[in-house]
């Protein structure tokens, strides 16, 4: 299915998409996994999954549960490195004419500040920075919990990248709208909100009175956390005048006319892309046939009718 | 081990669902299309309401036709266990590598539940005339499924077969019946020690492991578990690269 260009076509502001339905960080891995299931090339983008400055081998133990109403990973980063991402996963993305955005992370700001360096001298359009991270320095808080570590990090990353770059903000602090505004004034040129929230799932077993426990500390996703990511989405909507990508739990059209209707210039599906491999594809198609059935003229319209 | 078939989402329909143990059930489903299956992949389904899917390997196949048997554990299955003839049922296969079939004179090994792949393994053994025997191992005779054949029986309780566990059994299997290759599923302590029997018989050993896993296509990364390539350890998902592996090649 050809999708006709220009009707859901996403300007948010410095970066062009065909639609506004991207793939999350860590959930569609290089596209190649998807092809069997949907038309790849068919999204707006998709963000890879979190690049270090070196290889990661990731969490031992217990990586994945699920909760009544999504999951909980620990995955921790596992990746191959930034150097052998350019050479070996680039290739895949280009030859599968996929747009994509480079999720970047890294445990101290020079770390981060050599990641946008790389990402700049290749080319690399936009990036997504990954601030849930803990920063070394300042105890291990994440970077993305304090204003000014904030602040600092996108300044830092801003300086050595001239791409379209995005801060992917965590719901897992008290005032949102704060941390929005720090990477706004830092040079931001988009919010992806929200990255998964802390959770903990402790499955209990008892046999013939002996007690087994089964604990997973991670990032909680899916369904469940939907309603927490439309609130912050709106808010972030408020505080902020630099385009929001939404994130959390969507897996139906109704999700995505939730977020844009909250503020949201495109979206991103994480954890659905696990349940249903041919989503993302679905609801480029479902979208457009939504605006064409009721006769909006194009994305833009039909945003600008859903905020009234 | 095969690689990339193509995988696909296939609105299927419930043609028959049937309890073959006292805690089992065979599911057979049917799907628009033939499919060919190597006995240890696995299909995954989808689950009302739950965020991942279950995954099963896969028990028989036959024409479209592809059965599972599984045991009720919990949410997932008692949906599944829940459907009635002519339901729709929600799957993906065929994924991950299965068995790779050798020309050698075969013991085949399933723990459990994990008689199911073992059984859809034999029937291509013997399809293409490969000597083998089938061991299975159960907690009692209420949990052996009826639908499966087997040529030896061993029950932790000795209710039927040679009572204890299969494992106390497994030096005399291989002496009286002295296989070139050992096939195996079931639980870890199961696998584990096939393949360090394996090791010390200098006997080649293939696992079909079990992991909890989201995706079931290598891209969440939820199932990996260690092995050993060229002298280092590295991580392999247990739903792409396997979920069979060569025993001498998992850290256990």
């Amino acid at each position: 299915m050809v999708t006709t260009l220009g009707i859901l076509e996403t300007n948010l502001n410095g970066l062009v998409l065909k639609n506004p339905i991207i793939t999350a960080s860590g959930t569609y891995g290089y596209t190649n996994e998807y092809k069997d299931f949907t038309d790849v090339s068919s999204l707006g983008s998709i963000v890879t999954k979190a690049i270090t400055l070196n290889s990661r081998a990731g969490n031992k133990n217990i990586r994945i549960t699920e909760t009544k109403s999504g999951m909980i990973n620990s995955i921790g980063l596992e990746n191959v490195g930034i150097d052998k991402f350019l050479e070996t996963k680039i290739p895949v993305l280009k030859e599968n004419n996929i747009d994509f955005i480079v999720n970047i992370a890294g445990s101290t700001i020079d770390e981060y500040i050599s990641l946008a360096k790389i990402c700049n001298q290749n080319n690399i359009k936009a990036i997504e920075l990954n601030v849930s991270c803990p920063n070394v320095k300042s105890g291990c808080l994440e970077f993305g919990t304090d204003e000014d570590s904030l602040y600092e990090l996108v300044s830092e990353v801003r300086n050595e990248y001239k791409g379209y770059l995005i801060v992917k903000l965590t719901p897992n602090v008290t005032s949102i709208e704060k941390l929005g505004n720090s990477a706004q004034k830092a040079g931001a040129n988009a919010i992806s909100a929200i990255n998964t929230l802390k959770g903990t799932s402790i499955k209990i077993n008892c046999i013939n009175g002996e007690i087994q426990k089964s604990i997973i500390s991670g990032g909680y996703s899916g369904i469940g956390i939907k309603p927490i990511a439309v609130s912050m989405v709106m808010r972030l909507s408020k505080a902020v005048t630099i385009p929001i990508i939404g994130i959390g739990g969507i897996e139906t059209l109704e999700d995505v006319l939730e977020f844009l209707s909250a503020g949201a210039d495109a979206i991103q599906i994480g954890t659905a892309n696990f349940t249903h491999p041919d989503i993302a594809g679905r609801l480029v198609i479902e979208l457009e046939e939504f605006i064409k059935k009721n006769g909006f003229k194009d994305l833009e319209e039909l945003k600008k009718e859903l905020r009234k | 081990m095969i690689k990339d078939k193509i995988k696909k989402i296939y609105k299927g329909k419930v043609k028959n669902i049937e309890k073959v143990s006292a805690s089992s059930y065979v599911i057979d489903i049917e799907i628009p299309e033939r499919i060919e299956v190597t006995p240890g992949q696995f299909i995954t389904i989808y689950c009302d309401g739950l965020t991942l899917r279950r995954p099963f390997s896969v028990f028989a196949n036959k024409e479209n036709i592809i059965s599972i048997l599984f045991k009720e554990r919990g949410k997932g299955t008692n949906y599944i266990k829940s459907l009635k003839c002519g339901d729709e049922i929600d799957i993906i296969g065929p994924l991950g590598n299965g068995f790779t079939i050798k020309n050698k004179k075969a013991l085949l090994i399933g723990a459990g539940i994990g008689i199911a792949p073992m059984n859809f393994l034999k029937t291509k053994l013997d399809e293409k005339g490969i000597e083998n025997i089938l061991a299975g191992g159960f907690l009692n005779k209420d949990e052996i499924p009826f639908n499966i054949k087997l040529d030896k029986i061993y029950t932790d309780d000795g209710s039927k077969g040679e009572g204890g566990s299969i494992l106390n059994y497994l030096g005399v299997l291989i002496n009286t019946f002295n296989p070139e290759i050992i096939y195996t599923c079931g639980p870890s302590i199961v696998l584990k020690t096939v393949a360090n029997a394996g090791m010390k018989y200098n006997i080649e050993t293939q696992v079909a492991m079990e992991k909890v896993m989201a995706c079931g296509i290598g891209v969440c990364r939820g199932c990996v578990i260690d092995i050993k390539k060229d002298n280092k350890v590295i991580n392999a998902t247990v739903c792409k690269d396997g979920p069979v592996f060569l025993g001498n090649e998992v850290v256990w």
